[in-house]
């Protein structure tokens, strides 16, 4: 009952944010010098094309009921045309929306599987190589993390693993060039391919994502992985932890509770990395040509096509509230004090 | 600059209007000192990234945009050990040319954050706080508003700017400056917010002064050195991003030499193997990002006021006389004791001794008072017994046996089967004891089970008794509950739950009482007590209120800088001190409580 009042009020949150968001992405062409309609259809279109898109947004009529306009064919699920290739940004945004997720969920799934361990592993205080090993490597890890430029180490992966060693595939896409894409049902190569039962191109889609994953996790891992180590350290420092050792409770136990404590910090840190992640998103789909959002969202700003660019800032702010919105939920989930602290 | 800048704050927070020249060398010395080596080579590289970003296009061996067909995508050789890029330019001649463009992109930038965000931040702290409900909903729309803009991936907020004005530096510049103000803006604000709440602030406004304008005047300097933190980590990012839009073909554009775009320009090449285009600028430019961050973390470091180790007051020599109880180190231990130490040492690593030679026996259903000054190493002495010295001290010699058994010589299984089960820990402030997110019942009933085989049902089923018969009604409500919702005298008694429901033969216990008001702490001690007498359990009750000591221990030992000054029965010890140090104890302590209660001590009657 309680969870549910809090979802609800954290829902009504949203709300408001929605129309800021909206209203901003509507200023950003709004500012724009030049006619909009113009703007959207291109140099290219037809006079007669504009007028009827200037009567469609209601350029003629005051801001405000621009701005309803605008938010009608939002609402309609019309984000206007790309007149580069003449196509709806709606459609070409859901097209692409699978790579970008696949990249994301792939680059998050590293952290989680491969860095949060080593980082709980290396805040133990044990004297035992594996946890001396793993210092040394986070020691390493903490000093390049943040500094190094995101597509400039997707290059030096690139030449690395597939110029001088011929380990990984180029930068040809996500799959090679004569595989044909398994059918659609989740939008994800791996998966897809996986029920498909396409086990040849289920590999190709593997390592064609290898690299880029690996990349956005080594970059966007950092403030995760330094997060998780420093709660975890603080955690098995703390008073709680030293108490439960004298009481004689089994290691395992010991660790196990140290860790719930390092749990809420290190989701917050994660919710806020993967608000950043889209961002990130779009320099390593550029570097792997991976035709994601992000990569459609560059291309259009190169031929200053305005319509997608405004439907990617939008689908950007409201891809990072959701993800700030299911942090919060977690929060509650998982944290007794936030819980009590929220009814 | 920065040095200046340190200096003046200096002056704001210790507002000492007279600095010699005399000190200000010294407190150079002191900043420099501070510094590791690691901090003052990241500080030369620091320098030299300026040095190049100042005067890089006039020292570069080539001309950085001079291009010479006959020259393309030569790898490095010596002439140009960097190798020359696709229009044939030397790549070292442009990396020391570019940094320039990304430095001065960023510094502009930020500084342009901070004009627009520390003013915002200002008044929007100042609002926050303010009387007026109006200014305060103005004060939560901006920061709600800041929200909504931070929803936006910084790098495509940056991007889109960028786009619909047009690409070039100076709009570069904007963008970088737009996305980065929030950050001040917050920063500052909440720093004025710790910061109206101090007693000079209210003086101020007291004074006369209006608020907005101590904000500005009084509080902000204080809020300097944060921000100037900020700063370098914004700037270094700030390159970063600059970098980052060039390479995407939302910044600077070629001919002019960027870091970003000469990666961008490099890219294709790298994949067929001429990888020397790219992986220069990309390793410069890391260099440039890691250099900013670690010299937030510098500039932080000297920030703080300077420690001053505060020189320990020292026994007088006539106090520091050998302590009869030193004696007992050698003697053999008593045979049917509990628990007895001998010769025990404990040192911080590479520091001074913390306990030197403590020795005592503990016969079973005795209580054995620890006093001592804060400091005097009674927490210690307590943590040594359960074995829980933690990595920075270390046992340099000494004993102690626990019926018999050397606890260092146990394996870890053996000692935890002990820990908890027949030695168990009474720790201060028992809230902080209990982990907050494990609920109560789950913590016992692991206990429980962690030496008794049993099933978790007939553990909680034991663990409700005891709460029971240490006085919580409702066991299972408490059960259930996680410790947030526990007062501190009810956490320090599910800690007594957990002590005794094992029955353990020793009790160790470190100012149980600590952090509890008056009347609990009478509660819990009476009851500790009278449960430790029923199950016959020893106790090692390490206090510093001798009134505590006088009511319920049966011998007391003095601790003073980690030796045994003196030790005897209550009686003996508090009525007839022989030593200084127990003679300021008793002196500091309510004389009426200690000497009524020491007289009418009835302790010894119980144990024997």
């Amino acid at each position: 009952m309680r969870t549910l009042k809090y979802i609800g009020r954290r829902l009504l949150v949203l709300v408001p944010q929605l129309f800021l968001i909206s209203i901003i992405t509507f200023t950003l062409v709004r500012m724009l010098p030049g006619d909009p309609a113009r703007l959207e259809l291109g140099p290219l279109a037809p006079q007669e094309g504009v007028e009827l898109l200037r009567h469609q947004l209601r350029l003629d009529k005051p801001l405000p009921q621009q701005y309803i306009a605008y938010l009608q064919r939002l609402l309609q699920g019309d984000f206007g045309r790309s007149w580069v290739n003449s196509s709806s940004v709606a459609e070409d945004l859901l097209v692409r929306a699978p790579a970008t997720l696949e990249l994301i969920t792939a680059g998050m799934l590293i952290v989680l599987v491969v860095m949060v361990p080593i980082a709980l592993l290396s805040a133990s205080p044990s004297r035992g190589w594996l946890a001396r090993a793993m210092r040394r490597i986070s020691f390493g890890y903490g000093l390049l993390a943040g500094a190094l430029p995101d597509f400039w180490l997707g290059l030096v992966l690139i030449f690395v693993f597939f110029s001088v060693l011929g380990w990984a595939p180029g930068p040809e896409g996500r799959l090679a060039i004569l595989d044909l894409p398994p059918e659609r049902v989740t939008g994800f190569y791996v998966v897809d391919t996986l029920l498909a039962g396409n086990f040849d191109t289920f590999k190709s889609a593997l390592s064609h994502l290898a690299l880029p994953a690996v990349t956005l996790a080594f970059v966007y891992g950092g403030p995760i992985f330094k997060m998780v180590r420093a709660s975890m350290e603080a955690a098995l420092r703390s008073d709680y932890t030293i108490y439960a050792e004298a009481l004689g409770l089994p290691r395992r136990t010991v660790l196990l509770w140290a860790m719930r404590n390092a749990a809420p910090p290190a989701v917050v840190v994660t919710g806020v990395v993967a608000g950043y992640l889209l961002g990130g998103a779009v320099l390593i789909e550029t570097v792997f040509n991976l035709n994601g959002i992000g990569q459609y969202a560059v291309q259009s700003i190169t031929t200053v096509d305005y319509a997608p660019i405004q439907g990617f800032v939008l689908v950007a702010a409201v891809f990072t509230m959701m993800v700030y919105l299911i942090v919060d939920l977690l929060q509650f989930m998982i944290d007794p004090r936030v819980s009590a602290r929220a009814s | 600059m920065s040095a200046r800048k340190i200096d003046d704050d200096r002056r704001w927070q210790h507002s000492s209007a007279s600095v010699t020249r005399h000190s200000a060398h010294r407190s150079v010395t002191g900043l420099w000192s501070r510094l590791s080596r690691f901090d003052r080579a990241v500080l030369f590289v620091f320098i030299l990234v300026l040095v190049i970003a100042a005067i890089g296009p006039f020292v570069a061996p080539y001309p950085p945009t001079f291009a010479d067909p006959l020259q393309r995508l030569v790898p490095p050789n010596r002439a140009h050990p960097f190798g020359t890029d696709e229009n044939g330019i030397d790549v070292l001649s442009r990396l020391i040319a570019a940094p320039r463009t990304d430095v001065l992109i960023a510094v502009i930038a930020t500084t342009l954050s901070v004009a627009i965000g520390v003013p915002l931040g200002v008044v929007a702290g100042y609002f926050e706080g303010a009387d007026r409900r109006a200014l305060r909903w103005i004060s939560e729309g901006t920061l709600r508003l800041l929200d909504v803009i931070q929803a936006f991936p910084v790098f495509i907020l940056a991007m889109v700017l960028v786009a619909i004005r047009g690409t070039g530096p100076v709009n570069v510049v904007f963008a970088v400056a737009f996305v980065n103000f929030p950050v001040f803006l917050r920063l500052v604000r909440s720093e004025i917010l710790a910061l109206r709440e101090h007693l000079y602030a209210e003086a101020a406004v007291a004074l006369g002064n209006s608020e907005l304008g101590v904000g500005f005047k009084h509080l902000l300097p204080n809020a300097w050195p944060t921000v100037l933190v900020q700063v370098s980590v914004t700037i270094g990012f700030a390159v970063l991003l600059t970098a980052g839009l060039s390479f995407v073909g939302a910044g600077v554009s070629p001919p002019t030499p960027e870091l970003g775009a000469m990666i961008a320009s490099g890219a294709k090449f790298m994949v067929i193997g001429q990888w020397w285009v790219a992986m220069f600028p990309g390793l410069l430019l890391g260099l440039i990002v890691f250099t900013f961050a670690v010299m937030g973390d510098i500039v932080g470091k000297l920030m703080e006021p300077g420690q001053r180790t505060i020189p320990a007051r020292r026994l007088l020599s006539k106090d520091r006389i050998a302590p009869a109880a030193q004696a007992e180190a050698a003697a053999p231990s008593a045979p049917d004791a509990v628990l007895s130490v001998r010769g025990l040492a404990i040192e911080a690593s590479g520091g001074p001794p913390i306990l030197d030679g403590v020795s005592f026996d503990l016969m079973p259903g005795e209580i054995l008072g620890v006093v001592g000054l804060p400091g005097s190493g009674k927490s210690i002495l307590v943590r040594a017994i359960v074995r829980l010295l933690g990595h920075d001290l270390q046992r340099r010699a000494g004993h102690v046996f626990f019926r018999g058994k050397d606890l260092a010589e146990l394996d870890e299984r053996t000692l935890r089967a002990i820990r908890g089960y027949e030695i168990l820990p009474l720790l201060p402030n028992a809230k902080s004891q209990l982990n907050p997110l494990v609920r109560v019942g789950d913590l016992m009933v692991a206990h429980i089970r962690a030496h008794h085989r049993c099933s978790r049902r007939e553990a909680h089923a034991r663990a409700a008794r005891m709460l029971g018969a240490i006085g919580i009604g409702d066991a299972e409500h408490w059960l259930a509950a996680y410790p947030h919702e526990l007062s501190g005298g009810m956490a320090q008694r599910v800690c007594l739950a957990i002590a005794l429901v094992h029955r353990p033969p020793l009790i160790v216990a470190d100012e149980p009482t600590a952090g509890l008001d008056v009347t609990v702490q009478r509660q819990v001690l009476d009851l500790m007590i009278e449960l430790c007498h029923q199950s016959g359990a020893a106790q090692v009750l390490a206090t510093r209120e001798l009134g505590i000591v006088a009511h319920y221990c049966n011998r007391v030992a003095v601790l003073h800088e980690g030796l045994i000054v003196e030790m005897g029965s209550v009686r003996d010890v508090l009525l007839a001190p022989r030593h200084a140090v127990t003679r300021r104890l008793i002196a500091a302590a309510d004389l009426r409580a200690v000497s009524s209660a020491a007289t009418t001590n009835t302790s010894s009657k119980i144990v024997r």
